[in-house]
C-alpha cells in the first residue's frame, strides 16, 4: 500500500516540477521572467496566460486521458498492447471531428465538434471491441487495425467532398496531433468531456481487477461485464473524443504510460490507474517540450514525435510477447 | 448450512439439451464429487448451480431462494466458484490475487483493512502459501497455483464452493491433497462442496457424496461406497470396470 | 517559386498563337486550367469567348470577379473536361498535370503556361504575353496602364514609416515570405513583412509572430471562412488581447495572383496603412 501512495507522490512532484518547467520554453525563445522589463514584460505576460499555460494544462489534460485510457483499455482487454491509437477510438475520434469541422457544423456550434469526436471515437471503441475482443492476443489489434482503417477512409471521403479545396493538405497536418497555438477556448471545450471520461474511467478500477482472473471468475465475484465494457467505451470515447478533437491525433501515450508503471504497482489493474495517468501527463507534457526545443526548421508535430518513439517500443511489445508465449 | 438445491433443471445450448430436468438437493457438511464422462454436462451443472448460466427451464435454489432473486454481489459473498484451469491474467503476487476474492466485501476505493488482511494471513496459512505470499502467480507450478485459486475461492468465506476439475493435472501427492483439503472444509468446516472429478479413486475414498452424470441426466446419487459400482461405471464410460478391495481400501479398476 | 518554363516548347507555340492571332481569328473557345490565368482572362476577353474556368475562380479568385465567373462553366483540371469543351487554346499554369500537358500537346492543342511571378515587372511581362496569345494587345496595355496608374498613387500614399506586418492565418507553415507577390504587395504598400527577413527557421507559430511585434496582422480568408482546422488558431483569443496591433482580413487567392489587379490591393492595403491606429508607446 505505501508504494503506491509513494508513486503516485513522485510522480505528481516530478509533474509539477515539469510543469513549471515547461512554461519556460518556445520557439520563439524562453520567457525568462527575470530578463523582461516594460513592453517586453507586458507581451511575455500575454503569451504567457494566453498561450503557454493553456498549452500546459492541455498537455496534463490530454496526456492523463491518453495514458488513463489505455490503461483500462489494457486492464480490459487483458492485453498489454491495446491502447486508444491501436484500438480505432483515435481514428474515430479523427473522423468525427474532421466531419464536423469541414461540413461547418463546427463554426456554426463549437461545441460540435469535440460531440462528434466523442460519437467518432464510441463507434471505433464499439466495433473494434465487437470484432476482437475474446480473440488471441493479437486478434484485438488487428481488429483496431481494421476498424481505423475504415475510419480513416471515412475521414478521406470527408476531406474529398469538402467544399473546402485546402482540406486535404490542411488535415494532414491536423492528423499529426498538436498543442501549439491552442488556447483558452480549446481548453474549455474538451475538458468537459475530458474530464467526464476520467471519472467514468476511474470507476472501474475494481472490476477490472476481478477481471484479472479471467471473465468467468469476474462474473463469480459480482461483476457485471456487460456494464464494465459499457463504462469502459463511453468514459474512452468521452476523454479520448474530446481531445482528439482539439490536439489532433497523439498515439502511444496510452500505451507506454501504463506500461511503465505496472511492474511498481504490482500489475494490479486498479492500481495502474492513477500513476499512469500521471504518467501520460508527464510523457506528453515532456513530448510537447521537446517539440519546442528541438532545433528544427518546423515545429516537430507532436504526434509524429509520439509516433516515433512509440512505434519501436510497441513493435518491441510485441516481439517480446511472441518471443514468450508458446 | 446452507442448502442448494434444483428442481427440473435444463439448459440448452445451440438446440441441443445439455442438462435434461435435474433434480437434486444439498447441503453444507457434504463433501459431493461429480462424475461422468467428458461431455456429460458436468461444467455446465457446476455453473448452472452457481448462477452463472443462463438456464433455459426449472430453477436453482440457494438457502431456498431462486438465484436469479439473488444480487450477483450478495451471491458472490454466499458461494465461491472456480473454473477449469484457472489463470490470472496479470503477474500479481499471490496475496494479492487471493485478495481480489475479498472484491465484494470492499466497497468504492477503499484497500484492505487490518481485518480482511487478517484473514488473508489465515487463509494462506491454511493453503500453506505463506511462504509464497509475496511471488508472482505466474511462476507458480500446478499444485501452487491450485491451491493459491482455492485461497481465492475462500478467503471470502463462502458457505458454498463450487470447483470444476479442481485435480487436473495435478501429481498423485498434490491431487490426494487437494481432495483432502476439500473434504476438511465441508466435513470439519461445515461447508457444501461440489467438485467435478475424474480419479474416480479419491471420488470414491474422500468424497462423502457422489453425483453420476450420464448425458445431461443425474443417473446416481448417493454415498460413493454404495453408489460407485462396476455396473454405474460400465453405463458411465462404456468401459468394464472393477471394484475391488474394500471399505477405506476400495479402489477402481479398469479393464480396457 | 517561378515555375520552370519550357522556352524551347513555348517559343514556337507562342509564334504560332500570335501568328494565327494577327493573321486569323483570336481564340475564341479559350479554357484556363489555373485560378490566376482565370482571373487575367476575366479581364482580357469578352465572357462568350471563355469557355471554362477553373471552379476556384467562384470561390476564391477576385471577389470583384466571382460573380462573373460564376456565370461560366467551370472545370476541375481533368483532361477529359479539357477536350469536351473544345478549346482553340488552353491557359495552364503550375499546378496543372503533367498528364494534361502531355494529352493536350498529342492532341495537339494550342497551350500557354503561364509563370507564377511575384513582382510589378513580372505581371506586365504575363499579361502581355497572355494579351498576344488571345488577341487581345491593346487590352492588356490597358490593363497594364491602370496598373502602373495605381502604383503611381501608391507611392504617393505610401506611409513614410514602413508598418511591420505578417501574415498568418493560423498554420505556422502558411506564413507568406520572400519572393512571394504578397511581400511585393506589402513592400509597395509601405509595409515591411516581418516574414521576409529570416529570423532563424521558417515556420511561425503564433508566439513567433508576436514576439515580431507587428503592428498589423494579415489574416486570409479562404472561401470557406471557419470550416478549417487553422481558423482557431487564426481567431485566438490573444490577438485581440494585445494592445497595438491591428488585424485585417484579406483574400489568399486574390493576392496570389500575377495580374494586374494585385496593384488595387497594394492600393487598398497603404490607405488602410495610413488609417491604422497610431501605437501607443
Amino acid at each position: 500500500m505505501k508504494s503506491i501512495t509513494g508513486l503516485n507522490a513522485k510522480l505528481a512532484l516530478l509533474l509539477v516540477v515539469l510543469a513549471l518547467l515547461s512554461l519556460l520554453p518556445g520557439r520563439a525563445g524562453w520567457l525568462l521572467p527575470w530578463n523582461l522589463q516594460g513592453n517586453d514584460a507586458e507581451l511575455a505576460r500575454l503569451i504567457f496566460w494566453e498561450l503557454r499555460i493553456p498549452r500546459l494544462l492541455l498537455a496534463l489534460l490530454v496526456g492523463a486521458a491518453l495514458g488513463l485510457a489505455g490503461a483500462v483499455l489494457q486492464g480490459l482487454t487483458r492485453n498489454p498492447l491495446a491502447e486508444p491509437g491501436l484500438l480505432g477510438v483515435s481514428s474515430g475520434a479523427a473522423f468525427g471531428a474532421v466531419l464536423a469541422i469541414y461540413t461547418g457544423l463546427g463554426a456554426a456550434f463549437a461545441l460540435a465538434i469535440p460531440l462528434l469526436g466523442f460519437t467518432g471515437a464510441l463507434l471505433g471503441t464499439m466495433l473494434t471491441l465487437a470484432l476482437g475482443a475474446g480473440g488471441g492476443v493479437l486478434s484485438l489489434i488487428l481488429a483496431g487495425a481494421a476498424v481505423s482503417g475504415l475510419l480513416l477512409a471515412g475521414t478521406a471521403l470527408v476531406l474529398n467532398l469538402a467544399p473546402n479545396p485546402y482540406a486535404a493538405y490542411e488535415i494532414s497536418h491536423w492528423m499529426m496531433g498538436s498543442l501549439a497555438d491552442r488556447g483558452w477556448a480549446q481548453l474549455f471545450l474538451a475538458a468537459p468531456f475530458v474530464f467526464a471520461g476520467i471519472g467514468v474511467l476511474f470507476t472501474t478500477g475494481r472490476a477490472l481487477d476481478a477481471l484479472s482472473l479471467g471473465e468467468q471468475q469476474a462474473a463469480s465475484l459480482g461483476v457485471d461485464l456487460a456494464r464494465l465494457r459499457r463504462q469502459v467505451v463511453v468514459g474512452t470515447a468521452l476523454a479520448v473524443g474530446g481531445a482528439t478533437a482539439v490536439t489532433g491525433t497523439i498515439g502511444f501515450i496510452g500505451l507506454l504510460a501504463p506500461h511503465l508503471v505496472r511492474a511498481a504497482v504490482g500489475h494490479e489493474p486498479r492500481r495502474v490507474l492513477w500513476p499512469a495517468a500521471l504518467a501520460g501527463a508527464l510523457l506528453l507534457l515532456a513530448a510537447d517540450v521537446a517539440t519546442r526545443l528541438l532545433p528544427l526548421a518546423q515545429e516537430l508535430k507532436l504526434g509524429v514525435l509520439t509516433g516515433l518513439i512509440g512505434s519501436p517500443f510497441f513493435l518491441w511489445l510485441v516481439w517480446r510477447m511472441k518471443a514468450r508465449s508458446p | 448450512m446452507i442448502p442448494l438445491a434444483a428442481r427440473g433443471l435444463v439448459v440448452r445450448r445451440e438446440g441441443s439439451e445439455i442438462l435434461r430436468g435435474i433434480d437434486l438437493d444439498a447441503q453444507g457438511g457434504e463433501f459431493i464429487a461429480v462424475i461422468g464422462a467428458n461431455g456429460a454436462g458436468k461444467s455446465t451443472l457446476l455453473a448452472a448451480l452457481a448462477g452463472l448460466l443462463r438456464i433455459d427451464a426449472g430453477e436453482v435454489l440457494l438457502d431456498q431462494r431462486p438465484l436469479a432473486d439473488i444480487a450477483p454481489r450478495d451471491l458472490a459473498q454466499l458461494r465461491a466458484w472456480l473454473p477449469q484451469n484457472p489463470r490470472a491474467e496479470w503477474p500479481l503476487s499471490v496475496e494479492r490475487m487471493v485478495a481480489l476474492g475479498l472484491g465484494p466485501r470492499l466497497r468504492g476505493f477503499g484497500e484492505a483493512g487490518p481485518e480482511e488482511q487478517a484473514r488473508i494471513a489465515t487463509v494462506l496459512a491454511d493453503t500453506d502459501l505463506i511462504a509464497l505470499r509475496a511471488r508472482a502467480v505466474t511462476t507458480l507450478s500446478g499444485g501452487e497455483l491450485a491451491r493459491a485459486m482455492l485461497a481465492r475461492a475462500l478467503v471470502a468465506d463462502p458457505a458454498v464452493l463450487i470447483v470444476d476439475e479442481p485435480l487436473a493435472g495435478l501429481d498423485p501427492q498434490h491431487a490426494w491433497d487437494a481432495a483432502r483439503r476439500m473434504r476438511a472444509l465441508a466435513v470439519e468446516q461445515g461447508r457444501l462442496v461440489i467438485a467435478s472429478i475424474h480419479d474416480l479413486n479419491i471420488a470414491l475414498r474422500r468424497a462423502t457424496r457422489v453425483w453420476a452424470l450420464h448425458e445431461g441426466r443425474l443417473l446416481a446419487d448417493g454415498p460413493p461406497a454404495t453408489t460407485i459400482t462396476a455396473a454405474l461405471l460400465g453405463e458411465l464410460f462404456g468401459m468394464r470396470a472393477e471394484i475391488r478391495g474394500s471399505g477405506s481400501s476400495a479402489y477402481v479398476d479398469f479393464a480396457p | 517559386m517561378p515555375l520552370f518554363r519550357h522556352p524551347r516548347f513555348l517559343l514556337p507555340l507562342l509564334a504560332c498563337a500570335c501568328a494565327a492571332a494577327a493573321a486569323a481569328e483570336p481564340p475564341r473557345r479559350i479554357v484556363s486550367l489555373n485560378l490566376c490565368s482565370d482571373q487575367l482572362l476575366l479581364e482580357l476577353v469578352a465572357p462568350e469567348r471563355i469557355a471554362s474556368l477553373t471552379w476556384l475562380s467562384r470561390t476564391d479568385g477576385e471577389p470583384a470577379l466571382r460573380v462573373l465567373a460564376a456565370r461560366l462553366p467551370s472545370n476541375r483540371g481533368s483532361a477529359e473536361e479539357v477536350l469536351a469543351a473544345r478549346p482553340d487554346l488552353v491557359l495552364a499554369g503550375r499546378y496543372t498535370t503533367s498528364t494534361t500537358r502531355a494529352l493536350l500537346r498529342r492532341v495537339g492543342i494550342p497551350m500557354l503556361e503561364i509563370d507564377a511571378v511575384q513582382d510589378w515587372e513580372g505581371i506586365r511581362r504575363v499579361t502581355r504575353e497572355v494579351a498576344a496569345a488571345v488577341g487581345e494587345v491593346a487590352r492588356g496595355e490597358a490593363l497594364i496602364a491602370q496598373m502602373d496608374a495605381q502604383l503611381a498613387t501608391t507611392a504617393t500614399l505610401r506611409v513614410s514609416t514602413p508598418v511591420r506586418a505578417i501574415g498568418w492565418s493560423g498554420a505556422a507553415e502558411d506564413v507568406p515570405g520572400r519572393d512571394t507577390l504578397f511581400d511585393t504587395i506589402l513592400t509597395t504598400a509601405g509595409a515591411v513583412n516581418i516574414a521576409a527577413q529570416p529570423v532563424g527557421g521558417s515556420g511561425f507559430d503564433l508566439e513567433r509572430v508576436l514576439r515580431q511585434r507587428p503592428r498589423l496582422l494579415l489574416r486570409g480568408t479562404a472561401h470557406d471562412g471557419d470550416r478549417a482546422v487553422r481558423s482557431w488558431a487564426a481567431n485566438h483569443h490573444v490577438l485581440q488581447a494585445l494592445p497595438g496591433l491591428s488585424v485585417l482580413e484579406y483574400s489568399e487567392g486574390a493576392w496570389a495572383c500575377g495580374v494586374p489587379r494585385a496593384a488595387a490591393h497594394a492600393l487598398e492595403l497603404a490607405r488602410a496603412l495610413r488609417a491604422l491606429p497610431e501605437p501607443a508607446q
